[in-house]
């Protein structure tokens, strides 16, 4: 009797799993077909294109360098990658230091002014773009690096919000250590707070690098020359040139998603956990 | 809770500065640093966000084509929204079709997907990585992409519908297609991001709670109507509002996957489409301002209205 029960229950659990496993195997398909059925069209060619086999008889690596024959694409990527650099060191910097002042200093208005921070997360960038296409036209920007780069380089609410949140998990001691050793609040910062902090500058590293290089809105607006133009935009002025050359295509999609798919994966706890922080900051 | 730690700081630090004048001296060298800290992200914020956000404002009450004079037309943009332009009700129906038909399947489906990534079997971790990678991929190559997939005559969409014995849809020709396209879309996108979120709730969920119904006979199923879902509410109100303030904003994937203008036809002009048409392709800055406003004001009741259910959900318990 015993055995038997044992045995049964024990089919059911193998049973369990084994449509666990097929629902998980189902649903990791979903997601990634857009983009493998894509990465196979980009090596495909254009007679190829319309035969719904996932591996390409003829591999045809060539469209990866029609791509860069199109468009500098070379180029596109250089400066997405040194916008990308640049804000996302600005935004870790600033964003640190001002979260740190919102987490460990004490000063009038703190709590007050850490609320409209807050409040301005929730404005969408539809209704700021257009001030803010007129405020960087007037300061001379558009079409320039500039326009791309300042707005973002002395951080933003949510990364403060971020870095902040941080901060206040950190024990005390350690800066009161600092304090007494005679360290100033600077050197606490930089010697003591931010090597400890990083977690939370990986999270903040990670989000916003995906955020500029995914970037679209506020370069089309911006950005009219091909010479200072990020890797998206590029892809929408191919598209609207060669709008039927799938492969070519999708050779730049692929060009545009595995750096970035690259650094996901090597970073994604980090990702995620980002992400689960900004939700959580939202209930 | 701001003002607790703060005590809990001061009480612990206390001993460390005996002598109120090197104090009061300490409160002083940190009020001057922190402002220094603050000042550059604090103008920025200031200079980039709440300028532009006031000035959108001043511009909804005037006419102006981005270079001409300023003219100052009063409540004019608002009333020509809201009686005279016959695009508003289109971008208003496509914005509210767009938003169901991106929110409603992707908490359904995330729901499923938190559960299933939500147990503890051998190479979880793996299928967690595989479904939030639409995370890290911008907007414009997925509808690049998801232009490919959907294509009428060589896309695999309807190569897979033709085995089956179903005819070519023409996904994006069809004004009504088209829509079903974009949601489509949108969902595959936003269903990792949700997924991450309700994930995150679900792990806070005491494993205890589950024990102890299943030893009261409860199923699965059960289980998870009756413990889960209540306990992770407050995740899915936050997930419900993120999608629709997502959705109503959305641009970037319809620019790129209806090439720009909201088409075919009138079929998915949404709002995104309808301020950037005015504010770049017509010039119409003060009439695109009026429509962002009037969006942002429903957005921040929505938002308000969430934090106030939320706050009384949280009262009750």
């Amino acid at each position: 009797m015993r055995p038997g029960t044992a045995r049964r229950r024990r089919a059911r659990g193998l049973l369990r799993a084994a449509a666990l496993y097929l629902a998980l195997i189902a649903m990791a398909w979903c997601a990634l077909l857009p983009i493998v059925w894509a990465l196979s069209g980009s090596v495909k060619s254009q007679s190829e294109i319309t035969t719904p086999t996932l591996a390409p008889r003829h591999p045809q690596w060539s469209n990866y360098g029609e791509v860069f024959h199109l468009m500098p694409f070379g180029r596109m990527f250089l400066n997405t990658i040194c916008y990308a650099g640049c804000i996302t060191a600005g935004q870790v910097f600033f964003c640190s230091l001002a979260g740190y002042a919102f987490a460990r200093l004490r000063f009038t208005g703190r709590d007050a002014l850490f609320l409209a921070y807050l409040a301005t997360l929730m404005v969408p960038l539809t209704v700021t773009v257009i001030p803010q296409f007129i405020l960087i036209r007037t300061l001379g920007w558009t079409d320039t690096p500039w326009a791309l780069i300042v707005p973002g380089l002395f951080g933003n609410a949510f990364g403060t919000y971020l870095m902040r949140q941080f901060f206040r998990t950190l024990p005390t001691d350690l800066e009161e250590a600092a304090l007494l050793d005679g360290c100033s609040l600077w050197q606490i910062y930089w010697r003591v707070l931010l090597p400890n902090a990083k977690p939370a500058v990986m999270v903040l590293t990670v989000l916003t690098w995906v955020t500029v290089w995914n970037d679209f809105l506020w370069p089309l607006v911006m950005i009219q020359r091909q010479d200072i133009s990020t890797v998206t935009l590029g892809l929408v002025w191919i598209q609207g040139q060669y709008v039927s050359d799938w492969p070519v295509l999708m050779a730049a999609s692929m060009l545009i998603l595995l750096p970035l798919a690259l650094v996901y994966a090597l970073a994604q706890k980090a990702f995620v956990r980002g992400i689960a922080m900004a939700g959580l900051g939202g209930r | 809770m701001t003002a607790t730690d703060e005590r809990a700081v001061e009480e612990t630090s206390a001993p460390a500065s005996p002598s109120p004048p090197r104090r009061s001296a300490l409160a002083r060298r940190q009020a001057r640093a922190a402002r220094i800290f603050i000042a550059p992200n604090l103008l920025a914020v200031a200079v980039f966000l709440v300028f532009p956000l006031g000035f959108s404002l001043y511009l909804s009450f005037q006419q102006w084509d981005l270079f001409g004079p300023i003219r100052f037309t009063g409540l004019g943009n608002f009333r020509r929204l809201l009686t005279a332009d016959p695009l508003f009700t289109i971008a208003l129906r496509n914005t509210i079709v767009f938003t169901l038909g991106t929110l409603l399947p992707t908490v359904a489906i995330s729901l499923v997907v938190a559960a299933a990534l939500n147990q503890r079997v051998r190479g979880i971790g793996f299928f967690r990585t595989v479904m939030f990678l639409p995370l890290a991929v911008s907007s414009v190559v997925m509808a690049v992409i998801w232009r490919f997939v959907f294509d009428t005559d060589n896309g695999p969409l309807n190569m897979i519908l033709g085995w089956i014995g179903l005819g070519p849809v023409p996904w994006l020709v069809d004004p009504n297609w088209a829509m079903v396209s974009v949601c489509l879309v949108s969902t595959w996108k936003s269903i990792p991001f949700a997924t991450v979120v309700l994930l995150a709730a679900m792990q806070g969920v005491p494993e205890d709670l589950y024990e102890a119904a299943k030893i009261d006979g409860a199923g699965g199923i059960r289980r998870f109507v009756s413990i889960t879902l209540p306990l992770i509410r407050g995740a899915l109100s936050f997930v419900f509002v993120i999608s629709i303030i997502n959705s109503v904003q959305a641009f970037d994937q319809i620019y790129v996957l209806t090439g720009g203008r909201g088409g075919p036809e009138t079929g998915t002009y949404v709002f995104g489409i309808m301020i950037f048409q005015n504010a770049f392709a017509f010039g119409d800055a003060g009439y695109a301002s009026a429509i962002a406003w009037l969006i942002f004001l429903v957005l921040l009741s929505l938002t308000g209205a969430q934090l106030w259910f939320s706050r009384r959900n949280a009262t009750e318990q």
